[in-house]
């Protein structure tokens, strides 16, 4: 504990002198009204300090006390469904103890409710030896998540002694026999945001995430584990996709950081997300969901630390043993957050004023996602799966966020604004966009369903493909240049598009896709084709096959709103189909002919 | 480049073409005349004969050939007489080409 005088304050970056036992990344306590602030940076005595609230009416010769703690978050049951500030303070609370709508500031809240009960069942017993990352018992936190507590890092003994029944977060658990003496631990944990959690190893990750979108999940699917950038202009859908992501990934934890975007987006979250049921669960969405905002008009320095905060809470329901999603929207406006203050701290900046270790921060970060087997004697496995939104100015993906984030991410959903106008959505664009698990993903998908979907995904891309080279020949000479084959290959990429990656988010059959369907979706629009090659090989004209086919191409058309109950339909359009192609070929042209 | 020319009709009006060594296919309705110009199509024969009389049975599959460079259509009449299209198709392609009827 030292205590420094206030020789500068500029926004959010308060210099202090005399500061000389503090360290790098303490927090402090700024000024009279004791906001909170980090420290940045140290040259002899003086301390640069980034203040996570308003500094307005702070002046040089206030104190600044530093409390020798990192910034650290609080882990214990009591924080899915709640909504925290980029410091874990939980807003709602905030709120009750102001009395207003903003942000008011030096005010101490604790992250979690100290008075709440929760029913503890431990699962060992007395005697047994246990280490770190062991769970010792479970809390029912919500319906879908059971919270379990796990002895904290750099621990190790025999239990003395572990009592079931009801405790607050702070009250004593079980006494652990170390080689320290007897300890006593309670449900909370207190981990420093800027580190990452420790693990055991590290896995490749194999498994695909569900995430009932038919565009990501077909052709650009990301694993569990791994970590993908939507990148995207104003407009195009960046929230939409990571809302619906959000929404519908067969994950058991998401955490949402909502970080410089506007505060409505995050009422539409509070709004929306009760009302939505789990596929997987069947339970509310919520009961699995932990939001962290930093919106706009909150202050800059919170959103930088908004970013380790959410993943810091991940990393602990990944050691749990859980599969755990992290939307960031938008690391942009984290990034923006950064040279902010690299700025304010006169650094050398690197390209369009961002500091030269954005590239590192960026990679700390998305690094922390992951599929590993966590601390602990049962190696559990646990997943984080990071998803960013990056949002570059202009839609120009060269600019050095998205950029450094592509460096890091092997996803990537180029979200693009002419498809956006089109109102093609969700606009993720298929020629631009990749994933580097796609290979690896679909063989998994196809073990399951035990079909080619490799085959299916690689021929649709390549139609989508050859499609766009199509409409530059169109685009030149016209249609009428085309051979048959290729006039036919451009209505099969038009109902692959429209039919099947065009998917409507606010549809309530069509807002998630399952697995199967999406194979059966697919399925028949190849099949299509290849009813429609065979046909055109035994003599059929493309006119007559586009005549014939009207009805089944405006069923296929409709496929996407048959409920999931239903498959079976799409199994009759396909039947319909083949029924009308041989009709076509019956009449050999001879009626149109005639 | 080397083409062979076919022709397609009844038989009493195009078997005197094989005198001249043109391959002659013998058609008399729809649906065998669209087959045999389709195959013809599909092998490398550059011009092909076809009645008129056969012509008004498939305008579709004609149409079809019209924006290709390969094979050449042309119309002549049959035993019966001539029904006019095939002069008519000549003029008009005449006139896209030079812009006038000049014939």
């Amino acid at each position: 504990m030292s205590k420094g005088t206030i020789v500068s304050v500029s926004g959010p970056l308060v210099t202090a002198k005399g500061m000389e036992t503090a360290n790098i990344q303490d927090i402090c306590r700024v000024g009279e009204l004791g906001l909170i602030g980090e420290i940045i940076e140290m040259r002899g005595d003086v301390a640069s300090i980034q203040v996570y609230e308003e500094t307005s009416m702070v002046g040089p010769g206030e104190t600044v006390e530093t409390t020798g703690e990192a910034l650290s978050v609080e882990l214990a049951p009591g924080m899915i469904s709640q909504m925290f500030d980029g410091i874990q303070r939980p807003l709602d609370e905030f709120m009750e103890k102001t009395q207003s709508n903003f942000l008011e500031r030096g005010m101490t809240i604790e992250p979690l409710n100290r008075e709440r009960k929760w029913e503890f069942k431990p699962s060992v017993e007395a005697g047994a030896e246990v280490e770190a990352g062991d769970i010792v018992g479970v809390v029912p936190e919500t319906k879908v998540i059971e919270h379990r507590i796990m002895v904290p890092y750099g621990v190790k003994g025999r239990i003395k002694s572990i009592s079931a029944g009801s405790f607050t977060v702070s009250e004593a658990l079980y006494v652990l026999e170390t080689d320290e003496g007897d300890k006593e631990f309670t449900m909370m944990q207190k981990w420093p945001v800027r580190r990452g959690r420790p693990i055991k190893t590290k896995l490749n990750p194999e498994e695909p995430l569900i995430t009932g979108q038919r565009v990501i999940d077909t052709l650009f699917p990301v694993a569990k584990g791994g970590a993908a950038a939507v990148p995207g202009p104003f407009g195009a859908g960046k929230t939409v996709v990571q809302h619906q992501i959000a929404k519908w990934a067969d994950v058991d934890m998401v955490v949402y950081v909502g970080c410089g975007e506007r505060g409505n987006e995050m009422t539409d979250v509070i709004n929306e997300f009760p009302e939505l049921i789990d596929p997987n669960t069947g339970e509310s969405i919520m009961e699995r969901t932990v939001l962290i905002a930093n919106t706009s008009n909150m202050p800059v320095a919170a959103r930088e630390a908004s970013i380790y905060t959410g993943i810091t809470i991940a990393e602990y329901f990944r050691d749990m043993g859980y599969s755990v999603a992290i939307m960031a929207d938008s690391t942009s406006r984290w990034a923006e957050a950064l040279r902010e203050m690299s700025g304010r701290l006169e650094e050398m900046p690197g390209d369009e004023g961002y500091p030269a270790y954005l590239g590192s921060r960026l990679a700390e970060y998305y690094e922390r996602a992951g599929k590993v087997i966590t601390l602990g004697s049962d190696e559990r496995l646990g997943s984080i799966t990071a998803i960013g939104a990056v949002s570059p100015p202009g839609g120009d993906t060269s600019e050095p966020v998205t950029q450094n984030t592509l460096r890091v991410a092997k996803v990537f959903w180029g979200l693009d604004s002419s498809l956006a106008q089109r109102r093609h959505f969700p606009s993720i664009n298929w020629l631009n966009s990749y994933s580097l698990y796609s290979n690896e993903m679909n063989e998994f998908v196809g073990k399951k369903l035990d079909v080619d979907w490799n085959g299916m995904v690689t021929r649709a891309k390549a139609l989508l493909q050859d499609e766009s080279e199509l409409q530059e020949i169109v685009r030149l000479v016209g249609v009428e240049s085309l051979s048959e084959r290729d006039r036919l290959k451009l209505v099969v990429a038009r109902m692959i598009r429209e039919d099947f990656l065009q998917q409507n988010a606010f549809d309530d059959v069509d807002t998630y896709t399952s697995r199967n369907k999406q194979y059966e979706m697919l399925y028949t629009i190849l099949d299509f084709e290849d009813q429609a090659v065979r046909a055109m090989d035994l003599g059929a004209y493309y006119d007559e096959i586009i005549k014939g086919t009207d009805a089944v191409r405006e069923r296929v058309g409709r496929m996407k709103y048959i409920k999931e109950a239903e498959l079976d339909k799409i199994k009759e359009i396909r039947d319909q189909s083949k029924q009308d192609m041989q009709v076509v070929l019956e009449k050999g042209g001879v009626e149109s002919d005639a | 480049m080397r083409n062979k020319i076919g022709v397609v009709g009844d038989k009493d009006s195009v078997l005197a073409f094989k005198m001249l060594g043109f391959s002659v296919f013998f058609a008399s309705e729809a649906k065998e005349t669209r087959r045999l110009i389709d195959s013809l199509a599909d092998k490398d024969y550059g011009v092909i004969y076809l009645t008129e009389q056969l012509a008004e049975l498939v305008p579709e599959t004609i149409r079809r050939y019209d924006a290709r460079m390969k094979p050449a259509i042309i119309l002549i009449p049959n035993h019966a007489g001539s029904r006019g299209i095939g002069k008519k198709r000549v003029q008009e392609n005449v006139e896209k080409a030079v812009g006038q009827n000049i014939l």
